[in-house]
């Protein structure tokens, strides 16, 4: 069980970083707006390059 | 579905085809606005817009030649040191963008935008409308920044951020990130808890308790300094006030139960509090975030109105020379050149041309005001149809503009308010609350030095007023969302406070009573050969140039669409018109020395008139019915309205309502409305214009139509985002039922806190008790709560 001594810290370390990455998340406006990041995935990135292929 | 625009989703008119081939089929457009703009979106590869859009597009509107050459004005280098910020050779500008609707638009213009290789960076936030634009200024200008954006459908405007708006922007970030630690560590602590909890019936080894209770106290520690600190800021800034608030009670459970946890913890005695303080902390802040955002969105709304006043303005030099100069180094006596359409950039008098100015935005009246020489003009208004020059009298903060806002913050200071129950309670209990805890500690000294600090420490705990500091922010989070959620926008914590109270409620007329448009009450065919339906398409069709309120009457009629050409517009008269025959004409009655009439707009044809419109204002829908609702639950109503004319009386005869006033200044509704509370009355004031703001500030509760003017939408309490009449009366519904809950949150807490005050004082409550109550008690408040989310 001593284990725990060494896992807990290591846990309390991954929390930190995630803490680190959402204060730079909020810094890069991620939250400024909820509404268009959740839509952003459904857009396709690459569609011009096919239409311009095609042109 | 066929007949309507595939772009803008509104009816295509008859006469009128045009197709886009839009993903392999072809779609109908209703006017080359929508069509060039779908022909751009089409070729840009950028259809993925119209497949994921969750809210249909504007209607396109052409752009005139003079529009677009104004647009260049935005490159002079004057001008753009007001709005771009410059680092290194990337130049920064934040424009403020019509239409975007959703995230697809949001998309659409980033993607428009990135298409030019010059452009670094764009951000654009659909809930502030507002676009963030990093580029390369020597290699693009600004304007063909903005003119990409009219080829996809949207128009922009440099925005100038002001310092109080990009303050609260800074506050909602510390906001987020006050929350976000505070969420990640209590679940963290949380999962500790749990293994002590269950450590506590089924034994744990105490090394693993004690290793267990300094991870908690390392986890718990950033929740309690960094993100509840703003509580015990708010705290100590209250005592400086002599004042004993809610924020009080809150830090002192918080940093108290933390102070003792940690000296359990380090002395290795005792209990230890930590995943109750940082859920709590959690809680309560997720609350407070609630209502900053209300606040926040209300005002990015408004800081929006920049537009109000113009960039720019041309000035003349003494020959007569045309020059656009930023709006700012504007100085009196300059002369100032205004054309149709544009906004009037100072006060002045009008010294060539003859207008009409639409000062609808000073007084709330939309019927246009006929400007001649010697007029006075103001800034902030906009000239409809004429050219005309003016000479500056009044600069900046003179101006009537900046005189009505400034009266609107001195009313601000004076603003009565009631005494708001939180504040009441909290004084009241903080007081007993600290009397207690030292009794506690003094009667236990006497008897018993030993245990007198742990059992101070547990009246503190128990009495830990959790449930009732969130009895009234749970309660007043959930009903600002139930409304949020109807459209009604709640920007002052007081206003469910103040509601339930209201003795009088007063009104706007122009649209808040009334719609603030045009409609036909009565068409007169004076001629008899000419068909009704003939004459209104034609009607429609000269109308269609026009911006005079009047002609959006007739777009419901689609116009026939024939060759009329020589289209001009006759300041203060009307608008004209040719075909190969005839010579059309519409505008006011007595025009081209024919008989006068009453009619608000005659049609003429070959100078003889054929048909007189009579247009109304006409009453929303819902009004009366509210009116009624209202003085059914003993309010009395009332009108106050800058209309001089007959209308108000007929308005307030029709709506039954107890009293009114017409013809009022600004000021004249601000006495009326103090002349109330002075008698003891408490007054709502329902309004849209900028003429209303000054009044909102007098009055105990404000409501704005979204409809209305920006300013005025800045100062209220409330925003009907639906401009809905009928919100006002949901609004009281709320509001009662919240007040219910909020009495009934008061008493399950204060019920909870009284019975285990006197247990714990006499040391009588264990640890694991006073937890489990703690948590109970606030469960029970919340629950009740999140009832008001049902409405």
């Amino acid at each position: 069980m001593s284990i725990i001594y060494i896992l807990i810290p290591i846990a309390i370390l991954f929390v930190i970083i995630a803490i680190g990455v959402f204060f730079w998340a909020v810094r890069g406006e991620q939250f400024s707006d909820l509404n268009k990041q959740g839509h952003s995935i459904l857009f396709e990135d690459d569609k011009e390059q096919h239409n311009k292929s095609n042109d | 579905m066929a007949n309507n625009c595939f772009h803008c989703l509104e009816s295509v008119p008859s006469g009128f085809s045009a197709t886009v081939e839009i993903d392999g089929s072809p779609q109908s457009m209703c006017c080359i606005g929508c069509q060039t703009v779908a022909e751009t979106i089409v070729a840009q590869g950028m259809t993925d817009y119209y497949k994921f859009r969750t809210v249909r597009a504007g209607k396109v509107e052409q752009l005139v030649p003079e529009q677009l050459a104004f647009i260049t004005s935005y490159d002079n280098p004057d001008i753009q040191e007001e709005f771009i910020s410059q680092n290194n050779d990337v130049s920064e500008v934040l424009l403020t963008v019509e239409g975007i609707t959703c995230a697809a638009c949001a998309w659409l213009i980033e993607k428009q935008l990135l298409n030019m290789p010059a452009v670094k960076r764009v951000d654009v936030n659909t809930s502030t409308n507002r676009a963030m634009i990093q580029w390369h200024k020597d290699a693009l200008p600004l304007s063909e920044i903005i003119k990409s954006l009219l080829e996809i459908g949207y128009k922009a405007y440099p925005f100038q951020a002001d310092i109080e708006a990009s303050q609260k922007q800074l506050v909602a970030k510390a906001y987020i990130r006050r929350l976000g630690v505070a969420g990640l560590m209590t679940m963290q602590v949380m999962m500790f808890a749990f293994a002590m909890y269950f450590g506590m019936f089924s034994g744990m080894e105490d090394d693993f308790e004690q290793y267990f209770r300094w991870i908690s106290l390392i986890l718990a520690s950033p929740v309690i300094l960094y993100s509840a600190l703003p509580f015990l800021t708010n705290a100590i800034n209250g005592l400086k006030a002599k004042q004993l608030n809610m924020d009080l009670p809150v830090s002192l459970a918080i940093f108290g139960a933390y102070a003792a946890s940690g000296y359990a913890t380090v002395m290795e005695v005792g209990e230890v509090y930590f995943e109750s303080i940082c859920m709590f902390t959690f809680l309560l802040l997720l609350g407070k975030y609630l209502e900053f955002r209300a606040r926040l969105k209300a005002s990015e709304f408004t800081a929006n109105l920049q537009k109000l006043l113009p960039l720019t303005a041309r000035t003349l030099d003494e020959n007569g020379h045309e020059r656009i100069i930023a709006a700012k180094k504007l100085k009196l006596d300059d002369r100032v050149l205004v054309k149709a359409g544009e906004t009037i950039p100072a006060d002045g008098i009008v010294c060539a041309g003859t207008t009409t100015v639409d000062e609808s935005m000073m007084t709330g009246e939309h019927l246009p005001v006929n400007k001649y020489i010697e007029h006075q003009v103001f800034a902030g208004t906009v000239n409809h149809d004429g050219v005309i020059e003016i000479r500056i009298n009044k600069l900046g903060q003179n101006t009537l503009l900046n005189q009505i806002i400034k009266l609107q913050h001195s009313a601000l200071a004076t603003r009565p308010k009631l005494v708001e129950v939180t504040d009441k309670v909290a004084q009241w209990f903080v007081a007993c609350l600290l009397v207690f805890a030292s009794l506690t500690a003094i009667g236990w000294y006497q008897i018993d030095p030993e245990h007198a600090f742990w059992i101070t420490i547990a009246v503190l705990v128990a009495t830990c007023p959790c449930a009732l500091s969130l009895a009234i922010p749970t309660a007043l989070t959930c009903a600002v969302a139930t409304l949020t959620r109807k459209g009604v926008l709640i920007k002052q914590a007081h206003v469910l406070e103040t509601l339930p109270q209201l003795t009088r409620i007063a009104f706007d007329k122009t649209g808040t009573l009334t719609q603030g448009r045009f409609s036909f009450e009565k068409i007169d065919i004076i001629d008899s050969q000419y068909q009704k339906e003939h004459i209104l398409s034609l009607a429609a069709q000269l109308e269609s140039y026009s911006e005079h309120p009047i002609a959006s009457a007739f777009n419901e009629f689609t116009p026939h669409l024939r060759d009329l050409t020589n289209i001009t517009i006759v300041p203060g008269e009307g608008i004209t018109g040719e075909d190969e025959q005839r010579h059309y004409a519409i505008g006011k009655s007595g025009w081209f020395n024919t008989p006068k009439s009453n009619a608000q707009a005659t049609f003429y044809v070959d100078h003889q008139p054929v048909a007189h419109f009579y247009l109304i204002d006409e009453v929303k829908p819902n009004a009366q019915g509210l009116i009624a609702t209202l003085q059914q639950q003993n309010l009395t109503c009332h009108m106050l309205t800058g209309d001089a004319s007959s209308a108000g009386q007929k308005i307030a005869e029709k709506l039954n309502l107890n009293s009114y006033k017409s013809g009022c200044l600004p000021q004249d509704k601000q006495t009326e409305v103090e002349k109330w509370s002075a008698q003891g009355d408490v007054v709502a004031m329902v309004g849209d214009g900028v003429n209303d703001s000054p009044v909102f500030n007098s009055a105990h509760l404000s409501i704005a139509m979204e409809t209305g003017a920006d300013i005025s939408k800045n100062t209220a309490d409330v925003v009907l985002l639906n401009s809905d009449l009928s919100a006002v009366s949901h609004l009281m519904t709320v509001s009662k039922k919240t007040r219910r809950i909020i009495k009934q949150n008061l008493a399950i807490s204060l019920i909870y806190n009284g019975s285990i005050l006197p247990l714990a004082a006499l040391g009588l409550v264990a640890p694991w008790m006073a937890v489990i109550g703690m948590s109970a008690s606030s469960i029970i408040v919340i629950s009740n709560s999140l009832r008001l989310l049902k409405l």
